[in-house]
């Protein structure tokens, strides 16, 4: 007889929460000092583990294949004509570390780091404008992450610009599983949702009172009528075990450790008149008040992830998913599986990062920065050798990753209305760019729903395929022909060449190989009475061909 | 390029390294000779052969073809839940019974309602299921649990029965769609979801009109041009996909490869191609033409239809209401099992009419029926059912399922196994396994041909 069980969870490793397992191993600080730069850290720790499977690594990539794997990453959209042109400019050794001082300077960055952050917390509540902006001010304030924990966490109303963080809470607040489930596997990365119906079969240290530990942390909280997030001022969970017993849930935090309930014991008439009051918040759109307990189970819960210095689930985290943005593969595959169980592919490099972060800060830029500038991000990702490809999580090759459906409605748009930039000024605040890079990113929400958001197993949708081949937007707003779009821009080329590289650059980063120059050339050839039609077929096929569909 | 090259074999390139190997490989489509043959006759694209096999699959021989192949399954759903009462499970001279009567069907000892006349003489087709309790009887999460078999849960995205289907019985370069959902206007547009089985299986979605989108040309473009351009993109593709050894830079690929066959499937959405004849059978509902479409497309090889009639929820006026649903569900649904059967696809396409729940024994002060998820129907018609059969039982009112209670679960497993799907089969969603149909359920073997 199998288990009934309607999560399916009957082999699922889980987190273990024994001791501290997972802790900081003491080679870690002999591995490397700690000084030691972030780009240097990461190849070292890269390096040494290829070395010891015998593996080779790709060469790095070309600088226009990296100029367009970077400026994705960093700037959230392919690099415009300008920059191609200005970093080609440049002598070669110079060009890797200016592009990612560019790039990192523009508002781009502020945007694609706020749009990631937007993808990982609200994955399912998108175009949350509150919340976008609260992200945004965030970045741009530099606020580190573990404060920007304790404004999702706090949820408190505000007027000032946090005011949009308590969209974290209040989008999940009617479902006490999906707040509890949702910050484990965001902002922790573990997946307890399979010890809500019972007791880990495989993983003793694994139990029912750990997913409801972690949901005493949420079960107080709640919505009052006028839609403010608050908590009550007492209330616990109790739970039925599958031996049929009852049992009182304490706040436990997912490395064991339980936080005293605070919380003042009230008399019965206090807490009569204290129901009372909750029912009219809960209730009345008149009401003239909320009420803020003094101890609040939501913000022990910061307190005691930021307090874990073994295990770090919160740092460790963020170091994971950053890491698997930039590099295509997690440390620990899969993210939400942050455990002993699941070891991470390079465990002293786990650790040195979390360590790093945590000393710096929280600092995401320094951590995005430094993974950006390492070798082990430049590699190429063609694999040309006959022997079968090394895993991906030996990052002995680069990974081709599709682009979020911002990154390609960004990228379309920058591609095909002929961006113009002004290097030089462009990292200007509220400068030119900074206008004209607002306002892509507005044009560019209109454009996201048609692409599919990349996920484990990712695939391009067929309607996405109908939607590029058959939509009137792609047909009239991309290839429209007025003198500072591209096709108007690639109309007015000297000769085809020129026009062959100019569509090239403009939409792969890249000079054609002289057979596609040639088979270009012959096709603008093929109907001189439609010149223009074959110009806008020229660059449907490649803004419709997956080299503009993916990062490689 | 080599333009005396003529295509077609297997030369390697000259400048067969990675860097230099490019678009003028042999065969590519986009050699001199081979462009302009294009141009001038538009007849060495694609589309020909995509639009012939369609054609194919209208003739009497692919039929033939077809009967050997999988099956396919159209789902008519109730939305908003219709009544058991009403339509599988008459309980007539009863106070929760209400006042229509319930008639003799072509199958001995099974009474249906007398709301359903047409389907009553198909009885020895459908298998009739009285006894599922799937306990939730809010419309939005209830819907969830009959479109995906299983409760929601927040940390894994489930595919829907559609997705299912799609994925187990279509072909991956399949140039039809394999899984489409008509819309109606009043039924809250529930798209459906192919969760984590991704992209490939999402439906095509018609959501305004019976023509899905995207699926026509635009009219600047002409049809060759279109060709060329698609011959072009692959061309200028093919040296990024094949060195990138990526399966979802592969998916790319044949999603574009779909693309002409989807639009020559645009035909597929149009019922002007049928005899008069034909059409007035299906009679000139939406719901009777989104019928008619249905069978054209599981003719046509698609594995899963959804058709969804709506509104069913009956709070109020109850009777009346479903005198004019089950009218329209009777007389259409009956044109559809003819018309399968006629054309030999019954006995691979399976019919099912299904909602989020059915309605209470109470009949309220407004004369209506609320939602009700404790004892209540519905029906599977034609492929791997045993037909003219009633499965269990609900007691004297209709309050309680007293014989062969069946979750969603058990359902789902039913329909999976009348499908030659193994139930329990399990898709690895990372270490975690997850079986089609949930943990716990098991397939109902009294309705099973």
């Amino acid at each position: 007889m199998r288990p009934t069980c309607r999560l399916a969870c009957r082999v699922v490793l889980l987190v273990g929460l024994g001791p501290a397992t997972a802790a900081l191993p003491a080679g870690a600080a002999e591995w490397l000092p700690a000084a030691t730069d972030l780009p240097r850290a990461i190849d070292h720790a890269v390096g040494q583990h290829l070395e010891k499977a015998g593996i080779t690594a790709a060469p790095a990539a070309d600088w226009p294949t990296l100029l367009r794997r970077t400026a994705l990453d960093l700037a959230g959209r392919i690099p415009t004509l300008a920059e191609y042109e200005w970093l080609e400019s440049l002598p070669e050794a110079e060009r890797r570390l200016a592009m990612v001082d560019h790039l990192m300077a523009l508002v781009d960055f502020d945007l694609h780091l706020r749009n990631g952050l937007d993808e990982l917390l609200l994955p399912n509540h998108p175009h949350n404008g509150e919340f976008r902006d609260y992200l945004l001010w965030a970045v741009q304030s530099r606020r580190p992450w573990d404060q920007m924990f304790r404004d999702l966490m706090a949820a408190r109303p505000s007027e000032g610009p946090e005011k949009g963080a308590v969209h974290f809470v209040r989008s999940r607040v009617r479902d006490v599983d999906e707040l509890t489930n949702d910050t484990a596997i965001l902002l922790f990365g573990v997946n307890v949702s399979c010890a809500k119906c019972h007791d880990h079969p495989l993983v003793d240290q694994w139990q029912q009172q750990h997913f409801y530990g972690m949901q005493a942390f949420f079960s107080r909280t709640f919505m009052t009528r006028q839609n403010v997030v608050t908590e009550r001022p007492f209330g616990q969970v109790t739970f039925k075990t599958t031996a049929g017993e009852d049992k009182t849930a304490s706040l436990t935090f997912l490395n064991g450790v339980t936080i005293e309930d605070r919380s003042p014991t009230f008399t019965e008439e206090e807490r009569k008149r204290l129901e009372e009051q909750l029912r009219k918040m809960e209730q009345s759109d008149t009401v003239g008040y909320v009420i803020f307990p003094d101890f609040s189970p939501r913000r022990e819960l910061v307190e005691a992830a930021l307090k874990d210095t073994e295990q770090r689930f919160f740092p460790r985290n963020i170091v994971n998913r950053i890491w698997q943005r930039l590099m295509g593969v997690a440390l620990v595959d899969p993210p939400d599986q942050l455990h002993a169980g699941n070891p991470p592919s390079h465990p002293e490099l786990m650790d040195w990062l979390t360590r790093d972060l945590v000393d710096h800060r929280y600092d995401l830029r320094r951590l995005v920065r430094g993974i950006v500038l390492s070798d082990a991000y430049a590699r190429s990702s063609r694999w040309t050798s006959a022997d079968t490809p090394p895993p991906p999580s030996s990052y002995a090759l680069a990974s081709t990753r599709p682009l979020t459906p911002r990154q390609m409605a960004t990228s379309l748009l920058v591609a095909s209305r002929g961006t113009v930039m002004d290097v030089a000024k462009a990292a200007e605040p509220g400068g030119a760019w900074s206008r004209q890079r607002l306002d892509l990113e507005n044009q560019a929400g209109g454009w996201v729903r048609e692409f599919e958001y990349p996920a484990e197993g990712f695939q391009v949708a067929v309607d996405e395929a109908l939607f590029m081949s058959n939509n009137e937007r792609v047909q009239n707003d991309l290839l429209r022909d007025s003198g500072d779009s591209l096709v108007g821009r690639l109309k007015a080329s000297a000769t085809d060449d020129a026009l062959v590289r100019h569509v090239w650059r403009s939409v792969l980063t890249r000079d054609p190989s002289a057979d596609e120059a040639a088979a270009a050339t012959e096709w603008l050839a093929r109907h001189p009475d439609d010149r223009l039609g074959s110009i806008r077929s020229l660059a449907w096929a490649l803004i419709a061909g997956p080299e503009a569909r993916f990062a490689r | 390029m080599h333009p005396d090259h003529t295509g077609g074999g297997t030369t390697v390139h000259p400048q067969g390294s990675t860097q230099g190997s490019g678009v003028a490989q042999p065969g590519s489509g986009i050699s001199r000779r081979r462009l302009l043959a294009m141009s001038a006759a538009g007849v060495a694209s694609p589309l020909v052969a995509d639009m012939s096999a369609i054609r194919l699959l209208r003739s009497p021989a692919l039929a033939a073809e077809l009967r050997k192949q999988e099956r396919r399954v159209i789902l008519l759903w109730l939305a908003g839940g219709a009544s058991q009462f009403e339509t599988w499970d008459p309980k007539p001279g009863v106070k929760t019974g209400g006042p229509f009567r319930a008639i003799p069907t072509d199958v001995p000892g099974i009474q249906i309602s007398e709301l359903l006349p047409g389907l009553a003489q198909r009885m020895r087709h459908t298998a009739v299921i009285r006894s599922l309790n799937t306990k939730i009887a809010d419309h939005g999460t209830a819907a969830e649990l009959m479109e995906c078999g299983r409760r929601n849960d927040p940390s894994v995205r489930f595919p829907d029965i559609g997705a299912i289907v799609a994925r187990e019985l279509g072909r991956l370069e399949s140039t039809v769609p394999d899984y489409v959902s008509l819309y109606t206007s009043t039924e809250g547009r529930r798209k459906g979801t192919s969760g984590f089985l991704g992209a490939r299986y999402s439906p095509m979605f018609l959501s305004e009109s019976m023509t899905p989108p995207n699926i026509l040309r635009l009219e600047n473009l002409t049809d060759v041009d279109h060709h060329d351009r698609a011959a072009l993109r692959d061309a200028l593709a093919r040296r990024f996909t094949a060195e990138s050894r990526s399966l979802a830079v592969d998916s790319h690929l044949s999603a574009y490869q779909r693309v002409q066959g989807m639009m020559a499937s645009a035909d597929l959405f149009d019922i002007g191609r049928e005899p008069e004849s034909v059409r007035a059978r299906y009679g000139s509902t939406q719901f009777g033409e989104q019928c008619l479409i249905a069978r054209r497309l599981v003719e046509a090889g698609v594995p899963f239809v959804k058709v969804a009639r709506a509104w069913w929820d009956s709070h109020g006026q109850n009777f009346e209401t479903h005198q004019e649903l089950c009218a329209d569900l009777d007389h259409c649904m009956s044109a559809l099992l003819d018309d399968l059967r006629a054309r030999g696809l019954l006995e691979h396409t399976l019919v099912i009419t299904l909602g989020e729940f059915g309605r209470t024994p109470g009949i309220n002060a407004s004369l209506g029926r609320d939602h009700f998820a404790s004892a209540w129907s519905c029906s599977l018609s034609g492929a791997g059912v045993r037909g003219g059969v009633a499965y269990g039982k609900t007691d004297k009112e209709g309050h309680t399922v007293v014989e062969g209670e069946a979750s969603a679960g058990d359902l789902f497993a039913t329909i999976l196994a009348s499908l030659g799907i193994d139930p329990a089969h399990e898709y690895m969603l990372g270490s975690r396994p997850v079986p089609l149909a949930d943990f716990g359920s098991a397939p109902i073997s009294e309705v099973l041909a």
